[in-house]
């Protein structure tokens, strides 16, 4: 099966080019987060932290009938005004439904990740923080 | 054509046709978001824009806020941006050689570990990433105001300032070690040029791990052909370091709409974690 391979491939290409990566002088997302270790969450956004160099969010994840908080590392606050996803659309989706693509601490640091992507209700796909997977 | 070629140039086409069906996507799903409109690319290079703004001197007004970028806005993490609008030069028409380091300088800097090459970057560290870095490895905006006299640059990035005066005051014979330096101005014709001296030795020129010594000497030369358009072309002479000068790319930024944030870095959680990175590095 060829065809959905370089089908996939070609995506993947136009994603390369339709999404602006973040400016190369930025810091290295594969130093400090695993990109072996990216998963999806779903919960409920309860905090925000807006601070430099990088915002945190605070998730109420839920999983196999347990509820536990998560932290989120994002880009830092002035790419996220930037790109339309700033303090106060985090601050209008407290208490709401949130889903979330991130990736793992190389440390280990129980229930912190590092945000790709995420949609609030809207279901507008946002960029907030660099995409590894 | 033979078949490769004929399989390559279906793929091309199969490739560019996504794409624009992915943009037309995006435009329409970020709308929201990005406060875009429909199309398959929704930021574009900024055009040159009218003639060059002139101080009552006649020489050329830098003022502005500028983008490290060709867009003239902010690219990182948004959709449906032209891939033209994002690099600051043409990488095939304005090639920009490698620094030739000095034998010693490279042994330095490859024995770096991933995790405290990491911990070099003022990107990271949040120590401020001084001069030239400021004006190679910086995604954020920088806010010129210039007048006879005077050119201030202020960073958003750090909320760190920079005053370079252009009174043709010389070099001081002793500088003082600054994280921007020591600088004297002349213009050439339309080019400010901004010679430096002196520098803090914690900053790096770039986060690879090239570092500097005290005899650093840093040419910047600002050029602002249009409107929208000003050019700084950086040269590093250190001859500790290097085997010869380095000449960067004439790299473009691009103006404006003014907007520039408040960054003081007083949240940084990531040196706790890279420095437990590093003690499991040292004890491999």
């Amino acid at each position: 099966m060829k065809s959905p391979k370089r089908f996939g491939a070609a995506v993947l290409a136009c994603g390369a080019l339709a999404i602006a990566a973040p400016a190369s002088a930025h810091h290295s997302f594969a130093a400090e987060w695993d990109s072996t270790k990216c998963r999806d969450f779903t919960g409920t956004l309860r905090k925000l932290d807006w601070q430099n160099p990088h915002p945190y969010f605070f998730v109420d994840v839920k999983e196999n009938g347990k509820v536990e908080q998560w932290s989120f590392q994002a880009y830092s606050p002035v790419t996220l005004r930037r790109n339309g996803t700033d303090r106060q659309v985090f601050l209008d989706n407290i208490d709401k439904d949130v889903w979330i693509r991130g990736c793992l601490s190389k440390t280990g640091k129980p229930n912190a990740a590092a945000a790709g992507t995420l949609k609030f209700s809207d279901g507008v796909m946002r960029q907030v923080g660099q995409i590894q997977d | 054509m033979n078949a490769l070629h004929t399989r390559v140039a279906v793929s091309a086409l199969i490739i560019v046709a996504l794409c624009a069906a992915q943009g037309l996507a995006q435009g329409t799903a970020q709308g929201t978001a990005q406060g875009t409109a429909q199309g398959s690319y929704t930021i574009k290079p900024l055009p040159p824009g009218g003639p060059t703004p002139r101080l009552a001197d006649g020489h050329p007004d830098f003022t502005g806020q500028w983008f490290p970028n060709g867009a003239g806005q902010g690219v990182s993490g948004r959709y449906g941006v032209d891939p033209a609008a994002i690099p600051q030069f043409d990488r095939k028409a304005t090639p920009e050689e490698p620094p030739q380091f000095r034998p010693e300088a490279l042994a330095k800097i490859k024995s770096m570990t991933a995790t405290e090459l990491e911990l070099s970057k003022s990107s990271v560290n949040c120590m401020p990433r001084g001069v030239p870095a400021i004006w190679l490895q910086n995604p954020y905006t920088t806010f010129i105001v210039h007048k006879p006299g005077l050119f201030a640059q202020l960073y958003e990035v750090l909320n760190n300032w920079r005053l370079v005066h252009t009174d043709g005051r010389p070099l001081p014979k002793n500088p003082e070690p600054f994280f921007h330096g020591n600088s004297t101005t002349r213009w050439e014709g339309d080019t400010l040029v901004v010679e430096s001296i002196g520098f803090d030795e914690r900053t790096y020129i770039m986060p690879n791990g090239w570092y500097h010594s005290d005899e650093l000497k840093v040419t910047e030369r600002y050029t602002r052909p249009s409107m929208n358009y000003l050019i700084v072309e950086i040269t590093v002479d250190d001859p500790k370091v290097l085997l010869k000068p380095w000449k960067s790319a004439p790299r473009r930024w691009t103006l404006g709409n003014g907007e520039i944030y408040e960054f003081y870095c007083t949240n940084n959680l990531e040196l706790e974690e890279l420095e437990k990175l590093r003690q499991q590095e040292l004890k491999k």
